[in-house]
């Protein structure tokens, strides 16, 4: 009898690009909730192109009484008789991270799925960073890909992945400052204990973070039958099961409680969590994060996406 | 005697096993379906171990049966021995038994040979007369048969070289001319001296038959000789079986027969003596008592070795326990090296003094010498003097820690100034000092004077009536460079100058290395004064002590041996009223050998007129066992099982994994056939191995704490100063965290007498007044670590206590008698260049919670001289911090991240001023005077832009 489930190979990029594109256009634009950003009056761009603090010069205009001499720009005023200030872009561009797990046990696909679970986190990866470079997001990929500002970014994402080494576990997550959401899709399979202890950090450190996790059905609804040695993809451990349909509600409800867990500990930490399995359609899950971005309250708290 | 014997029958009903072992063989579970399952983590949570059967091929289970019913056949082991004999009835049968050394280890089967003989000479109706060659007296009357057993009965193995001349006259005496019918000599194979004579009064009997019944000779090994090389022990024997190669183990065991080493003597063909070295350490040879050959329990394979070859054991202490990357620093270096030829060096394993000092003195070693050590922990300086007034000479050396230790040391032999006195440099007008000549009386007397040395730093001496007498080496100017007191049987050597080439050049001559050996022969080998022989020459006569058995064992049964007459230079004989042993007192003894030095075992080969003998061997001898036939059949059928195995589980074909079902099966039978194994007399090596080499019960606590850099702070024992003290690191841990690359792991709270302090770089000590005091032990653990290069942080906290009333604060005080019996340096508050303003942050000053305490570091030394360099083992680092502000207060955080106490003024500012001095503190632990270089950067720029 053939194995239910399989590793299969990494899904090719460009594909996955093509997939997410095609899921993208379904969502509508997103704006992510720009909570902290002071001024979300001006509609479009995070109410940017306006001066303030910033790094790229916007405008020269004249001195007024009382401003500090130390900002006057003594090179532009010197070529007429008036005094000039020198402003610069309010630049308070809001940045997604998006972050995929690629490690072997995401490469595992059963009879069950259209596709393997790395592919399904890859088009929500690239889907939301077609969605979020759309309405202008600066999107990075911790570890991979440096925040950019560009309408092509998910393609720009899509090639960094093909250049990234293979790691696994949760990324190094140093160069994320504050003030940034980020999206982890994975499987989140170790410990709900051992993922907290990765994740909470980040959220103490004012991180608002969203987590996605794609199951497999086999994952959760463990069809096996009879005598099964069951292997770990990602570190060949071993176990033999003599009859597997007998554990099967054990195991259901072991692996239950763990995402049940998982997901109390991330909204007590004020993060969603959103959970997709691979049979169901990717939209699903991309309307729930979209959701959970732009501030929406998720409509089925806790329900499949 | 049966065709086929079983030597342990009882194993056969082992077979009765085999149905079982047949129906578990049967079942083996199928192979399963291997899945793929990433969750396999939650799986494994619920998963129970259960095991569905089914049947494996049934040649494949007899295959098996018969490999378990080879074991057991193997192990009830079957012997094929098949004998025949007659006598010739012409006369009575004599019987000349060898009892000598080498016929112990087969006693049982020489005298089953002799009882089968007297068997056919009873059923012949003959005379038996018998006599054993090792007795003294004889007692041959040829007489019955039930009379002769009885005397064989009675006959024991004599730890002594067989004399058959004299066993050969009895025969001849009590036959009184009768003519034997069957002379049967059932030799131990040993030539022995005299054995013309014995052959001749033999041949005058003229007997009808002569029989030479002899063993095959495996067991005459003897050692001969043993000498006591520098490392090793080498240990010569002799063998008389020559022909096939044989590896024998020689231990070395002590008085008490425990095996404390052992070596290997390697026979090569052809050859009859080979030489062991016994690698052992010098403290456990001078315990060997008897050397004995593994397997071979003979009087003859047994040496016994009395005290007369001691060699001088020097232990080694320094004060600072220097790095082993700059080995020319360290003052044991110079001394190690000029004393390891002549004499065997410990040295403790640890640098804590109130541990290595007992340690040392439990060796009871000749001479103890201190390399500048200052001050020692108050508990050991009485067994210190008491071993000194035992006999043992303690050598010092001065140094910087000796120069600073307080006046009234009991071990130093004469009184000495404190400070050192510097000889030459820039700012003295006084020259380096060369050496006097060396006074006519103590042990460097006669040396030639030393030309090419000069002193340049020693330590003086108060000028006292007795100076000169006592002193033993002096400079040019008069100053004494050796001084020496006599302590009841014990002596006191000092060194007024250091160990390392930094105060005299005195180390890198060749006079050092003259004057330690003078010194340490001066001191008296081992603690037990040895009674013995006088040095006059003239023979003393010891009683018994131990006396060795045939078997090689001491008794303290001495039996009918006599007191022996041993005289000086000469070595004694063992005779039957001397047997081999120890004759003396527990106090001193000698030790009386079997066998003279190098002497060779040669092979007995008798001739009767003119034509040898024909040989035959003992009962038994040809006994051939199907033992090893038996299991190598075993051991092909467990590799075909496991191949056959193998290759049902598709181990062949391209296809890897899931070969699971037999496997455990085979498994079974190979741990089944390798436990008989071990059960098998005379396979104890597999014993041996069975124990694995499991992990220390701590070591997986250790390697937690080494993966992660941990901070520590003591636990004092009051729980509010230590939940803030834990807070405290925590707090730090949290903030080197985000702010540098060190990421600490959880702070640890330590118990002084008993954690491992060594993993830690910093430990915080909050000093509490009203904490109970750490005890000696304690603080001399401390002391070690800060020694070994480890930094504590005493923090009094006490800024503003001082406003109170005048003085020292109870904390203060309470610091001070902490430290007060540990060498510590000299402290200075932090200099605004010091590497802990720099090394993260740039800082200015270091408040806590409170402010305006200064951070005490040891003084700097670059700014003195280079040669009181104190702190070398901690690389600059200083091994010590002193602080009144309370960081742990200021860096205390709660559980959600909130500081935990205000700050003193309440200013967050200092806080943060806070979490940077801890910040700076850990750099400069972990990167020590890395950032020091950084301040010489602008003189090396400069120096390079000319």
């Amino acid at each position: 009898m053939a194995s239910i489930g399989q590793i299969v190979e990494q899904t090719p990029s460009s594909e996955v690009l093509s997939r997410a594109q095609a899921r993208a256009a379904l969502v509508p634009d997103c704006m992510v909730e720009a909570k902290r950003i002071a001024n979300t009056v001006i509609s479009g761009w995070h109410g940017r192109r306006k001066r303030g603090m910033g790094e790229n010069f916007w405008q020269f205009r004249p001195y007024a009484e009382g401003e500090s001499l130390s900002r006057i720009d003594w090179r532009r005023s010197a070529r007429d008789d008036h005094t000039y200030v020198r402003d610069r872009e309010w630049e308070a561009a809001h940045t997604v991270w998006l972050w995929a797990d690629l490690s072997p046990s995401m490469m595992y696909k059963s009879t069950f799925a259209h596709v393997s679970k790395e592919s399904r986190a890859l088009v929500l990866m690239l889907a939301l960073a077609e969605i979020l470079a759309r309405s202008g997001e600066r999107i990075g990929c911790p570890g991979v890909m440096e925040p950019v500002s560009a309408r092509n970014a998910a393609e720009r994402l899509a090639t960094a992945i093909i250049h990234a080494p293979i790691t696994s576990g949760l990324p190094e997550t140093a160069m994320i400052r504050g003030q940034s959401d980020i999206v982890l899709i994975g499987d989140f399979l170790d410990d709900a204990d051992r993922v907290m202890e990765r994740i909470a950090p980040l959220g103490r450190r004012g991180l608002r973070g969203h987590v996605v996790e794609v199951a497999d059905p086999a994952e959760e609804t463990f069809p096996y039958v009879g005598r099964t040695e069951f292997t770990d993809p990602e570190t060949g451990e071993k176990l033999v099961s003599g009859r597997a349909e007998t554990i099967r509600e054990d195991y259901q409800r072991a692996y239950l409680a763990r995402r049940e867990t998982l997901g109390n500990e991330l909204r007590r930490l004020g993060w969603s969590f959103v959970f997709h399995r691979t049979d169901h359609l990717a939209s699903e899950a991309l309307a729930a994060v979209h959701g959970h971005l732009s501030g929406l309250p998720a409509q089925r708290p806790g329900g499949r996406a | 005697m049966s065709a086929l014997a079983f030597a342990n029958p009882a194993i056969l009903f082992g077979l009765i096993a085999l149905p079982i072992i047949w129906w578990l063989l049967r079942l083996t579970p199928p192979r399963p379906k291997t899945e793929v399952f990433p969750p396999l983590r939650i799986l494994a949570t619920v998963l129970k171990r259960e095991e569905t059967p089914s049947q494996s091929p049934w040649w494949l289970t007899l295959l098996r049966m018969l490999l378990a019913a080879a074991v057991i056949f193997a192990i009830a082991d079957p012997v094929i021995n098949p004998r025949t004999s007659s006598l010739n009835s012409d006369g009575p049968l004599v019987l000349m038994v060898d009892n000598g050394w080498s016929t112990a280890v087969d006693w049982e089967r020489r005298v089953q040979t002799a009882d089968l003989l007297i068997d056919d000479a009873e059923s012949a109706d003959l005379p038996v007369a018998i006599a054993f060659t090792a007795e003294q007296s004889h007692d041959a009357l040829p007489g019955s048969a039930i009379a002769a057993r009885e005397k064989l009965a009675a006959a024991q193995p004599r730890p002594l070289v067989p004399d058959r001349a004299r066993a050969a006259a009895a025969l001849a005496q009590a036959l009184t001319g009768t003519r034997p019918g069957t002379l049967a000599i059932l030799s131990d194979g040993v030539v022995a001296a005299r054995d013309d004579d014995a052959l001749s009064a033999l041949a005058a009997l003229s007997p009808a038959d002569i029989r030479l019944i002899e063993g095959d000779g495996a067991s005459a090994v003897a050692i001969t000789d043993a000498v006591n090389n520098a490392g090793t022990m080498s240990v010569t024997a002799s063998r008389l079986a020559t022909g096939a190669p044989r590896r024998l183990e020689v231990n070395a065991l002590d008085a008490q027969g425990r095996s404390l080493a052992s070596g290997t003597l390697d026979f090569a063909a052809g050859s009859g003596t080979a030489t062991a070295q016994i690698d052992a350490p010098f403290e456990l040879r001078n315990d060997f008592a008897r050397l004995a050959v593994e397997g071979v329990s003979t009087a003859g394979a047994a040496h016994l070795l009395d005290d007369g070859f001691k060699r001088r054991r020097v232990a080694l202490i320094a004060g600072e326990s220097g790095s082993d990357f700059q080995p020319l620093l360290q003052p044991l270096y110079y001394i190690s090296r000029a004393l390891s030829p002549y004499a065997d060096i410990t040295q403790p394993n640890t640098a804590d003094l109130s541990v290595s000092i007992p340690q040392v003195l439990e060796g009871n070693p000749s001479a103890i010498i201190m390399a500048d050590v200052g001050r020692l922990p108050p508990e050991t300086a009485a067994p210190l003097q008491q071993w000194i007034a035992r006999g043992g000479t303690l050598i010092r050396f001065a140094g910087p820690r000796l120069a600073a230790a307080p006046a009234d040391d009991p071990l130093v032999p004469v009184i000495l100034r404190q400070g050192e006195r510097a000889l030459g440099g820039a700012m003295s007008w006084s020259e380096p000092q060369p050496l006097a000549d060396f006074p006519s009386f103590g042990p460097f007397a006669g040396m030639p004077r030393a030309t090419d040395l000069t002193v340049t730093r020693q330590v003086l001496a108060e000028p006292t009536p007795d100076l000169a007498e006592r002193t033993w080496a002096s400079l040019a100017d008069g100053t004494p460079l050796v001084t020496q007191k006599e302590v009841e049987a014990g002596r006191i050597v000092l060194f007024h100058t250091s160990a390392e080439a930094t105060w005299s050049n005195l180390p890198l001559s060749g006079n050092f290395v003259e004057m330690l050996r003078r010194l340490v022969q001066l001191a008296r080998a081992g603690g037990a004064a040895s009674s013995g022989t006088g040095g006059d020459g003239a023979a003393t006569t010891l009683a018994p002590y131990r006396l060795l058995t045939a078997d090689g064992i001491l008794t303290t049964e001495t039996g009918t041996a006599r007191p022996i007459a041993i005289a000086a230079n000469e070595t004694p004989v063992a005779s039957f009223d001397h047997p081999p042993g120890f004759y003396g007192t527990e106090d001193g003894f000698s030790a009386v050998n079997l066998l003279a030095p190098n002497t060779v075992i040669a092979p007995f080969e008798p001739t009767v007129a003119g034509r040898p003998i024909a040989r035959e061997g003992l009962a038994g001898g040809e006994a051939v066992s199907l033992r090893p036939a038996l299991f190598a059949a075993a051991f092909a059928l467990l590799i075909l099982d496991s191949l056959v195995v193998l290759f049902m589980n598709g181990a062949f074909s391209r296809r890897p994994g899931g070969r699971r079902t037999g496997a455990g099966a085979t498994t079974a039978v190979a741990a089944l056939a390798i436990a008989l194994f071990a059960f098998m007399p005379g396979h104890s090596q597999a014993q041996e191995n069975a124990p694995g080499s499991a992990a220390k019960p701590g070591d997986e606590e250790i390697l937690e704490r080494l993966d992660t850099t941990h901070l520590a702070y003591v636990i004092t024992g009051e729980s509010d100063v230590d939940r803030i003290s834990e807070q405290g690191l925590e707090g730090l841990s949290q903030f080197l965290s985000y702010r540098t690359t060190l990421e600490p792991g959880a702070p640890v709270g330590l118990d002084l007498t008993k954690d491992e302090l060594g993993f830690y770089p910093i430990i915080y000590w909050p000093v509490s007044a009203t904490a109970p005091m750490p005890s000696a032990a304690a603080i001399s653990r401390i002391d070690a670590y800060m020694r070994n290069g480890g930094t504590v942080l005493f923090d009094t906290r006490d800024q503003y206590s001082a406003l109170d009333g005048g003085g020292a604060s109870a904390n203060g005080q309470r610091l001070q008698a902490i430290l007060a019996n540990i060498d510590i340096p000299p402290l200075e508050p932090t200099p605004e260049d010091h590497v802990l303003t720099r090394s993260f942050y740039l800082l200015s000053n270091f408040p806590g919670r409170y402010t305006g305490s200064p951070l005490w570091v040891e003084a700097r030394q670059e700014a003195q001289a280079s040669g009181a360099k104190l702190s070398s083992s901690g690389d600059g680092v200083t091994p010590l911090l002193i602080t009144g502000n309370d960081f742990a207060g200021a860096w205390a955080v709660d559980q959600q991240g909130a500081p935990v106490l205000p700050t003193v003024p309440p200013d967050e500012m200092q806080r943060e001023y806070a979490y940077r001095s801890g910040v700076n503190i850990m750099m400069y632990m972990l990167t020590g005077n890395y950032k020091a270089d950084q301040v010489h950067v602008p003189a090396l720029l400069e120096r390079l832009g000319q």
